[in-house]
């Protein structure tokens, strides 16, 4: 049930959000909103950037999978060229999906309905009688599949965008790339997905996933509060508050935390011996390895709906912590539920054994039925439903952590602004600022000009002078 | 030595039984007392199923699952219910296990037996009228041990590409969301 009636309404509403976001402070009626929902589609997934798929799902020629893209089903596929393409799911003569399966391998695609055939780049091959029914002058080549206007790659990860006039992926990401290399570029030969992605939905607002990876290392005691009592987590309540908690821009943001003082946590997160000692090389220089080194677990999200989280951890109270890394995509359905998309991720060059446990590692904890994973859905459908209704859709939240208390951290080494705890809101307050940004009518008119890039933070100073 | 018809229905009988106290033990909550009914070496799988041509296969991963777990791996998620903060399963869902077309072969080990049933979960949890209807087959080997029976291995097939509703539709074809 949404608080807010017609369209002037939610304007007022968005409008009041980032008033009250710059004292640290958001209106519960956005968060699981329909209109927001309605205006979220064409205004953030309509223009920004969003992932499709990692280079090694698609290794070879002919490889595809179906994903989604601004509410439409994508093929992304490695043509017979080497190219990898992303183009619509929907055949141009009566928009027929040509993939009805969720992956494969194809030299042509063939719609069931009228058998016009399309290579695997996305061109018109051949069209059933066509000399006697279209005549020998149809031009095959304005009737290819429609392409995803804008797809790169940076470090293995395919992403998409639906605005021609975008800035390029890596002016996109910023200083996010700096980090994302710290995750994906450990080895020289990188990184690969192992198996499928896992599929779930959960009766949950995207947001809260997107709000939780980008900034939210608070609540790793109480939520996994289980995973404390077994063993798999310390039970410091502070452990996960070390430095740093890092705002990007374009409401990018991520925390790389620390190890706390005298706690007995390997280096390097316990990343095998061959990994480690070629780690400033594959990285191509020391500063990335530094950083490394001290890390406990690293959690971000990508704006919109990418999130990551690299993390040394253990599989059972018996086990050696392993590290682990997932990818996770928060794609909308409605106002109340999303489907979650994880990927599992390992070095290619890391041996067997290594892959294993880090898999096995990943299911147990992180995957969709992972121990820690279901409490984290638990909370966030609680917001979803807790957000609802007359009385506390008008309430103000609290997203205050931090302002006027925490310092920047100037001893950190990498790019963006850095907070000296790990327990902080900014990246949050960011995310939720740099939506609203693209939500409102007063803003950047996706439209004419794309959405423009946000460096400088949208909420106000929050750091003690 | 083939076994002869009156073998057979005992053996099946004997099967059913075990899988419908296992059923039982699930749906009322008794997780230790369902523990025990894993053999020490079990490993119990639910791979992750994805929608593949008829010519492709069934469509069950063999690189990726939803599930995959030890006796540690179980016994962990017992003892998470144990403690106060399983929020995901606390309150509980109210859920029926309701297992049918069992299918008895012999395994490849001694006093091991090739199991097949489905099973049909029905979950419903809080105060919503909604509830999750799952299907899936399971694929178990089970063991004749001193103790009784034990299941040595399970492995849940046919499910959906895409699971529905709270987070919980995988965990529910075995114990409840742990």
């Amino acid at each position: 049930m949404s608080i807010v009636g017609d369209k002037n309404d939610i304007q007022q509403l968005i409008a009041a959000g980032q008033e009250s976001l710059a004292k640290g402070r958001l209106p519960a009626g956005l968060v699981a909103n329909a209109e927001v929902h309605k205006l979220e589609a064409q205004r953030v997934f309509g223009t920004c950037w969003q992932f499709l798929a990692h280079e090694t799902e698609v290794p070879e020629a002919g490889d595809y999978v179906v994903r989604y893209l601004g509410g439409g089903s994508i093929i992304v596929v490695r043509g017979e060229d080497g190219e990898v393409r992303a183009m619509a799911n929907s055949c141009r003569h009566r928009g027929t999906q040509l993939c009805r399966t969720e992956m494969g391998n194809t030299s042509h695609f063939r719609c069931p309905y009228h058998g016009w055939t399309y290579r695997n780049t996305g061109t018109l091959a051949g069209v059933p009688a066509q000399k006697e029914v279209y005549g020998v002058e149809m031009d095959k080549n304005e009737w290819s599949l429609t392409q995803v206007p804008r797809l790169e790659n940076y470090g293995g990860l395919i992403f998409g965008c639906l605005d021609e006039k975008a800035a390029p992926l890596v002016d996109y990401l910023g200083d996010m790339a700096w980090y994302l290399d710290l995750i994906t570029k450990k080895t020289q030969g990188g990184l690969e997905v192992r198996g499928e992605p896992q599929r779930w939905i959960i009766d949950s607002n995207w947001k809260l996933g997107a709000d939780n990876f980008v900034g939210d290392a608070y609540h790793t005691l109480m939520t996994h509060r289980s995973a404390v009592e077994l063993g798999l987590a310390p039970p410091d309540p502070k452990f996960a508050s070390q430095p740093a908690h890092i705002s990007l821009s374009n409401g990018h943001g991520l925390g790389v935390l620390g190890v706390p003082p005298g706690q007995p946590m390997p280096p390097f997160m316990n990343y095998p011996r061959e990994v480690v000692d070629g780690l400033a090389e594959a990285y191509g220089d020391q500063d990335h390895a530094d950083m490394l080194q001290g890390t406990a677990f690293i959690h971000g999200t990508i704006f919109p709906n990418l999130s990551f989280l690299n993390v040394l951890i253990g599989k059972d109270n018996k086990s050696m912590p392993v590290p682990m890394l997932t990818f996770r995509l928060w794609r909308p359905l409605s106002h109340d539920a999303m489907e979650v998309w994880s990927w599992f991720l390992v070095e290619k060059d890391a041996d067997e054994e290594f892959k294993q446990q880090s898999y096995e590692t990943y299911v147990r904890t992180f995957g969709i039925s992972g121990v820690f994973e279901q409490d984290d859905a638990e909370t966030w459908r609680s917001i979803t439903a807790g957000t609802q209704g007359l009385l506390a859709g008008s309430q103000m939240l609290n997203f205050e952590m931090g302002m006027g208390v925490l310092t920047s951290d100037d001893t950190w080494k990498g790019p963006g602004r850095p907070l000296s705890s790990g327990y902080a809101e900014r990246n949050q307050r960011e995310f939720w600022g740099r939506l609203l940004e693209l939500l409102t009518d007063t803003g950047d008119d996706a439209s004419e000009t794309g959405p423009q890039l946000r460096a400088q933070p949208l909420t106000g100073a929050d750091e003690v002078a | 030595m083939v076994a002869t018809v009156e073998q057979q229905i005992l053996l099946r009988s004997e099967m059913e039984n075990f899988l419908f106290q296992e059923a039982e033990l699930l749906n009322d909550g008794r997780f230790h007392d369902w523990l025990e009914l894993c053999a020490e070496d079990i490993r119990y799988i639910i791979p992750v199923r994805m929608s593949r041509e008829r010519a492709n296969g069934d469509g069950n991963s063999t690189t990726m699952t939803h599930w995959d777990d030890d006796y540690a791996g179980l016994q962990l998620r017992v003892l998470r219910l144990d403690t106060e903060y399983a929020w995901a399963e606390d309150p509980p869902s109210r859920i029926r296990h309701h297992v049918s077309n069992v299918r008895v072969q012999p395994g490849t080990g001694t006093d091991e037996y090739d199991v097949r049933s489905n099973l049909l979960v029905f979950r419903n949890r809080g105060d919503s009228p909604q509830h999750d209807l799952i299907s899936a087959e399971r694929h178990d080997v089970i063991r004749r041990s001193e103790m009784g029976l034990r299941l040595a291995s399970r492995r849940v097939v046919e499910v959906v590409p895409v699971f529905v509703e709270f987070e919980v539709a995988v965990p529910h074809l075995m114990p409840a969301r742990w």
